[in-house]
């Protein structure tokens, strides 16, 4: 320890360039700790799937819906065990929230509220949640939301997020035309709060809305709203593969070809409809890693050429070459830990803001990122990371200031 | 009276590619305990290189050299260091402070190097940069100092750890006449009230003239004059 303030006032002597390193390696922690949780939360999401659950959606693309009569010919394949029609609705809270329900206002003049988005599904209420026995909700709840044909279950993230208890009303007006209707948004009533085990069943989701499908249906009508995917429950996981070819045969000449997919496989390609998000992400944090540890060894090399001298000096006053070693692997070092615990902050800083601020953490939340956080291990990972590549950055010319022979150095005095 | 420095029978060969280059050649040397010696000689003559041999920065390709009854010329380069750090002082042409630092950890740099608390680092050092007259400068950078003034600092640095040899090399070189008396006078008080025994390296015959004993050296061997 006694040798950290001289340390520290070597890296005071340029500090333009100590401080734009720490700068450089901190943008590289900060990105490294972002995308790593944004790829977290992603796994964390599909970790909540289940092989023996299957989603079936039009062959061509999920905006395209299915024909109702295909849940009755679903519901003949062998192995098949409980069909349930899902609409992902796209409501929004309405920026008026009262008037254009009841039919008293311009339901058209109504405006989205973008601020508070979040996700909600018209389902297949009895068999959509049987499939899902990791959402939980009290007896009596389930009871008046099966009773309830405009009810609804919030997850319990949603509910505290909103303040909303069981009885509450509220509006949803989507923003896909098919599910709008003249008389203007869709009330619900809460009827109920679902939670999860979140340690035994991790990445479900509890920030979301389900209401029953045929309240939609009915809400639309005489306009036929089709179905956006089937949910599958299948009677063996380990039959997915077969499974899934089998659905597809089924309605391959059809008018409407499907495509069946395992949660988990859909869930990842809704996720990766901008990409192949774990090859970008952790692509984008490796090349930046890579450069940051070539700025850093280009910094401490210079630093360390620069101090030519003093390096023959200290070792002529009595300091080893371990010694000498020690103080330049000692000051990148510090640069990582600096550059590390300010991109950590940083990231945790940005994190904190995207999942609090109104607009984009609702649009988040929509799509299944609701708990998007710097996690502990995430921090400690960009933190070890910084380190590493201090220590990296340090070593080459650490080893150049510890073979330096005191009479060369001097010679060139 | 006893001998301080001994070098017996040195050869010192540099290796330049495949072309060797005898820098010493079977060079013999006595300093007693005490005495100020001055090393004269044209460039290359090997005046450096024998003054590094004494102060155990450079091992000699053959011969002994005996530093305060220690043979330093057999020891190991870590060994080597940890000898230096308590044995010698080193006074350079150009002083070489660390910019970074003030007069005072400066001259406490040395002393990293012991097991003294940061409170008795300070204390020695404070008081070396006193035997040198600059008690008055300890918080002032290389910057703000004069030359004479930082091979002055150079010189509390150098003694800071009580070693029984300084070892100079053309310390008044790079100073200006007024200068360059002070710091000879301070070197001639550090050898006659502190009893350094001082081996000098100067081309400038006005400094040589204040060592007790003149040495001549010649393509590497002592010449006798």
């Amino acid at each position: 320890m006694k040798y950290l303030p001289f340390v520290l006032k070597h890296l005071r002597r340029n500090w333009v360039r100590t401080s734009s390193t720490v700068v450089a390696m901190a943008v590289c922690i900060f990105l490294l700790c972002t995308l790593r949780s944004v790829l977290a939360e992603v796994d964390g999401m599909l970790a909540a799937s289940q092989a023996n659950r299957l989603v079936t959606r039009h062959a061509v693309s999920l905006t395209f819906a299915l024909p109702m009569a295909y849940e009755a010919r679903l519901q003949s394949i062998p192995g098949v065990k409980r069909v349930a029609k899902t609409a992902w609705f796209g409501g929004s809270l309405p920026a008026k929230k009262e008037g254009a329900a009841d039919g008293t206002g311009d339901a058209e003049a109504s405006t989205t509220d973008w601020s508070n988005f979040f996700n909600n599904m018209a389902v297949d209420v009895e068999t959509y949640f049987a499939m899902y026995p990791e959402m939980v909700i009290p007896p009596d709840q389930w009871k008046a939301f099966l009773e309830t044909r405009s009810g609804c279950v919030i997850g319990s993230k949603l509910a505290k997020k909103f303040n909303w208890k069981v009885g509450d009303k509220f509006f949803l007006e989507s923003f896909i035309p098919p599910y709008r209707r003249r008389s203007g948004p869709f009330e619900f009533v809460v009827t109920g709060i679902y939670d999860a085990d979140l340690t035994k069943y991790p990445g479900t989701d509890v920030n979301s809305m389900f209401f029953h499908y045929e309240y939609l249906k009915e809400g639309v009508a005489p306009r036929d709203v089709g179905v956006g995917t089937f949910a599958v429950e299948i009677e063996n996981g380990d039959d997915a593969g077969k499974m899934t070819k089998a659905i597809d045969a089924l309605f391959e000449n059809s008018s409407a070809a499907t495509l069946t997919e395992t949660e988990q496989a859909f869930k990842a390609g809704f996720i990766a409809m901008a990409g192949n998000l774990a090859l970008l992400l952790n692509g984008i944090g490796l090349a930046v890693a890579f450069t940051i540890l070539l700025v850093t060894a280009n910094t401490m090399s210079m630093a360390v050429r620069e101090r030519r001298t003093e390096i023959g000096v200290l070792k002529t006053l009595g300091f080893s070459s371990a010694h000498v070693m020690g103080f330049v692997v000692g000051e990148a070092l510090v640069l990582g830990v600096l550059g590390g615990a300010l991109g950590v902050f940083g990231s945790q800083g940005l994190l904190y803001g995207v999942s609090h601020s109104p607009g984009v953490s609702d649009i988040l939340a929509g799509i299944g990122l609701s708990g998007l956080e710097l996690k502990p291990d995430v921090a400690l990972l960009g933190f070890f990371v910084a380190v590493i590549l201090g220590l990296f950055a340090g070593l080459v010319p650490a080893l150049s200031a510890y073979r330096a022979k005191i009479t060369d150095i001097l010679r060139t005095v | 009276m006893t001998t301080m420095v001994s070098v017996k029978s040195v050869t010192k060969i540099y290796r330049r590619g495949s072309e060797e280059i005898k820098v010493l050649d079977s060079l013999s040397l006595d300093v007693p305990e005490g005495e100020f010696v001055a090393l004269m000689g044209p460039s290359g003559s090997g005046k450096t290189t024998l003054l590094n041999l004494i102060a155990g920065i450079d091992q000699p390709t053959s011969g002994d050299v005996v530093v305060g009854g220690k043979n330093i010329a057999v020891l190991s380069e870590g060994d080597l260091a940890k000898w230096r750090s308590h044995s010698v002082g080193f006074i350079f042409q150009f002083y070489n402070l660390i910019p970074v630092l003030s007069a005072v950890e400066n001259v406490e740099l040395p002393l990293l190097l012991t097991r003294l608390s940061k409170k008795e680092r300070r204390e020695r050092a404070l008081t070396a940069l006193k035997v040198v007259g600059l008690a008055d400068r300890s918080s002032h950078y290389p910057r703000q100092l004069s030359g004479g003034q930082e091979q002055r600092v150079a010189i509390a640095r150098a003694i800071v750890t009580d070693p029984q040899v300084l070892v100079a090399d053309e310390p008044t070189g790079d100073l200006d006449a007024k200068s360059a008396e002070e710091i000879l006078k301070l070197m001639e008080s550090l050898n006659r009230d502190f009893k350094k025994t001082i081996v000098m390296v100067t081309h400038d015959p006005r400094a040589a003239d204040r060592a007790h004993v003149q040495r001549h050296l010649e393509k590497g061997v002592l010449e006798l004059r």
